[in-house]
């Protein structure tokens, strides 16, 4: 069913489409960087260029990689949340709170109506789509999970917080969408946090997808898929991407009980593994996931963002799951 | 009725100003190894001193460490007995902070006392009461990993920690700690082992000499077990208010048999908290609640927020209460 959304929007992908969560290693130029502007040493605008230098390179070797379907690799955020906090009037940041260990961080702070401020990543996307034939997702960070991960001092709950996130980041997928857009992810690794909340988060989804030309797939990193999955069905996007690498869930349970509805995304490398895997062990999890759906149903990707990895392990790791792809694809009789 | 104002726990160790990231920077170097462990802990306790302070001048009747020494909550206590071993970072619960996850790998002993000189050592420099802190036997169990062939199933592991800290709580009472938290905030997830929890506590209870017991509770909500806890073998229930709208109902059309620490002002979220609403819940359950002295407090600890705006959630807890006295 998707296959076919996807060809309406013009993109004829092979079986086993394979992608990569959004983010990848920093090269170490661009650390530096990143490093010397927070200390005011250098100006943006060298910044830009060594993001612009990173984000070719990435594009590049994605694509002597073999992946379908690309991804800028966020050489422009630092987190996830922050960078759009940082740019959406309503925003400000909090003093130093704890994360684990000696490690603290600025949270956002919701203090007045949040509001789109204008383009926020298409600059990026339009960098990246211009310089490959491949498709390259537009990637925004959910209204739940930014709700989420900010302290609200606007809002008179949680709720209403979320869905006025919503209406924000709906402007910019439909900006993303004008401007040739056709692979929107939007990124809810805090949407199994609070079972409970899942039917907001899912009516902010409507407010951010409905009736917009494009494939969707919404990433949600680890959790408690047990106790959510069959609401997750629920969620206005086609594709819904899990970590099953080192998942000890049964899925087959789960989808034996409440038919899956929506193309798969395996995430089938452990992104927070040094270890690159050989491709009979990508391959496995592959299988194990042939085992739930139907081959057409399933793309294939890494079960979150490998930014965490070096630059090597990163490659080391993708074209492993690339080799594991290819024998499949052949073992099926397509290319 | 009485109510007391109480920190609930965990407080900001480093705040924004330069003076107040001495934690920080000292951490860093001791991990380097450019200070030695004395000088390290030397400075932990110039940083408790500071927020046992601040804590007794915002108005607060009872402080407590901050849990400054800790790493946190889970792996502080679990991670000092034999047979544990520390593993990697996992979620607590729906917040955006992590801990290490025990593992339970042989059998399990106390060693001795793991909370008694960070309790002295508080004591020493505050002008209040400092209350303990511990995290329950069931909570503890709950974010551990069994590997040990020892033990097998979880009421087994909530056994061992409930030998653990029931000696634990033996030392805290016999060194004068007068309050002592037990937090469970997993009960919360797991309303089905309650009894477990109760069981637990009834053997630890039994050692708890002439100190009061605090079971509290957080991260959820807690209305559909309130019937249960009422039998608990504890002096006093803490409760999280954020997350439930019928507890505050429920307490003013029951009543309680035992003391409440209430937790009312939001120690997840940095908007100040509104008098009136917490006025209007304790005008209506205090009255009903038989035993004494409760407690005001937050809903769980501080160390989720910003250090400015925690100090300003203390100072809001005391303006509360000298409002409620004000009205009699």
């Amino acid at each position: 069913m998707s296959r076919a959304k996807l060809k309406g929007l013009g993109i004829d992908l092979p079986t086993f489409p394979t992608s990569t969560v959004g983010s990848f290693p920093k090269p170490d130029y661009l650390v530096e960087a990143r490093a010397k502007f927070a200390k005011a040493k250098i100006e943006r605008k060298e910044l830009e260029e060594l993001e612009r230098r990173a984000t070719a390179f990435w594009i590049k070797t994605q694509e002597e990689i073999g992946l379908d379907v690309l991804v800028d690799g966020e050489m422009y955020r630092g987190d996830m949340v922050a960078y759009f906090s940082e740019l959406m009037p309503g925003f400000e940041q909090s003093g130093l709170v704890r994360s684990y260990g000696n490690r603290y961080y600025h949270k956002p702070i919701i203090v007045g109506e949040v509001q789109w401020p204008g383009p926020m990543t298409i600059g990026w996307w339009r960098y990246a789509q211009g310089l490959t034939k491949r498709p390259v997702k537009g990637m925004l960070t959910g209204p739940y999970t930014v709700m989420d991960w900010s302290f609200n001092e606007y809002y008179p709950d949680r709720r209403s917080a979320c869905l006025a996130l919503a209406r924000a980041i709906r402007r910019e997928v439909e900006v993303l969408v004008e401007a040739g857009a056709k692979i929107i992810q939007i990124d809810e690794p805090a949407l199994s946090v609070r079972p409970e909340e899942l039917p907001f988060a899912i009516e902010a989804m409507h407010l951010v997808t409905d009736g917009l030309p494009a494939y969707f797939i919404i990433h949600a990193c680890y959790g408690a898929f047990d106790a959510i999955y069959s609401q997750m069905l629920k969620l206005p996007v086609d594709n819904l991407d899990l970590a099953i690498s080192h998942s000890t869930l049964n899925l087959m349970e789960m989808f034996r009980r409440d038919p899956f509805t929506k193309d798969l995304s395996l995430g089938v490398l452990d992104v927070h593994s040094h270890e690159v895997e050989a491709p009979e062990t990508v391959r496995a999890r592959i299988e194990k996931g042939l085992k739930l759906l139907p081959k057409e149903l399933i793309w294939i990707d890494p079960d979150c963002g490998l930014k965490t990895r070096t630059v090597e392990e990163a490659r080391g790791k993708l074209v492993n799951m690339l080799a594991a792809v290819k024998v499949l694809r052949a073992e099926s009789g397509v290319n | 009725m009485e109510l007391l104002l109480a920190n609930h726990g965990s407080y900001p160790r480093i705040g924004d100003s330069p003076g107040q990231q001495r934690l920080r920077r000292a951490y860093a170097q001791h991990e380097r190894g450019e200070i030695t462990s004395k000088e390290f802990d030397a400075i932990q306790t110039s940083m408790i001193q500071e927020i046992v302070q601040e804590q007794a001048e915002a108005g607060l009747d009872l402080v407590t460490d901050g849990q400054i020494r800790w790493y946190d909550p889970i792996s502080h206590f679990a991670g000092r007995l034999d047979g544990i071993k520390i593993n990697g970072l996992l979620r607590f619960f729906d917040t955006n902070f992590y801990i290490r996850q025990p593992v339970v790998a042989d059998q399990v002993l106390w060693k001795g006392p793991v909370l008694v000189e960070e309790y002295r050592s508080a004591q020493a420099v505050s002008p209040k009461p400092v209350k303990v802190v511990v995290t329950g036997p069931y909570t503890l169990a709950r974010f551990s990993i069994l590997e040990s062939s020892r033990y097998r199933d979880l009421p087994e592991i909530v056994a061992a920690y409930t030998d653990a800290l029931t000696k634990e709580v033996e030392a805290l009472a016999a060194a004068g700690a007068t309050l002592i938290q037990i937090d469970e905030p997993s009960i919360l997830q797991h309303p089905g082992d309650a009894g477990l929890v109760k069981a637990a506590l009834s053997r630890i209870a039994s050692r708890k000499g002439r100190a009061r017991l605090l079971l509290a509770t957080y991260f959820g909500d807690a209305a559909p077990l309130y019937e249960s806890l009422q039998a608990f073998p504890v002096d006093a229930l803490g409760f999280d208010f954020t997350y439930s709208r019928d507890l505050a109902d429920l307490i003013a059309r029951r009543g309680s048999d035992k003391a409440i620490a209430f937790g009312l002002i939001d120690g997840r979220n940095t908007r100040m908290d509104r008098t009136e609403e917490i006025l209007l819940i304790l005008q209506r359950a205090l009255p009903k609640v038989k035993g004494s002295p409760s407690y005001l407090t937050s809903s769980c600890g501080l160390e989720y927020l910003p250090r400015d705006k925690a100090q300003l959630k203390l100072k809001r807890m005391a303006a509360v209460r000298a409002e409620l006295a004000g009205r009699g």
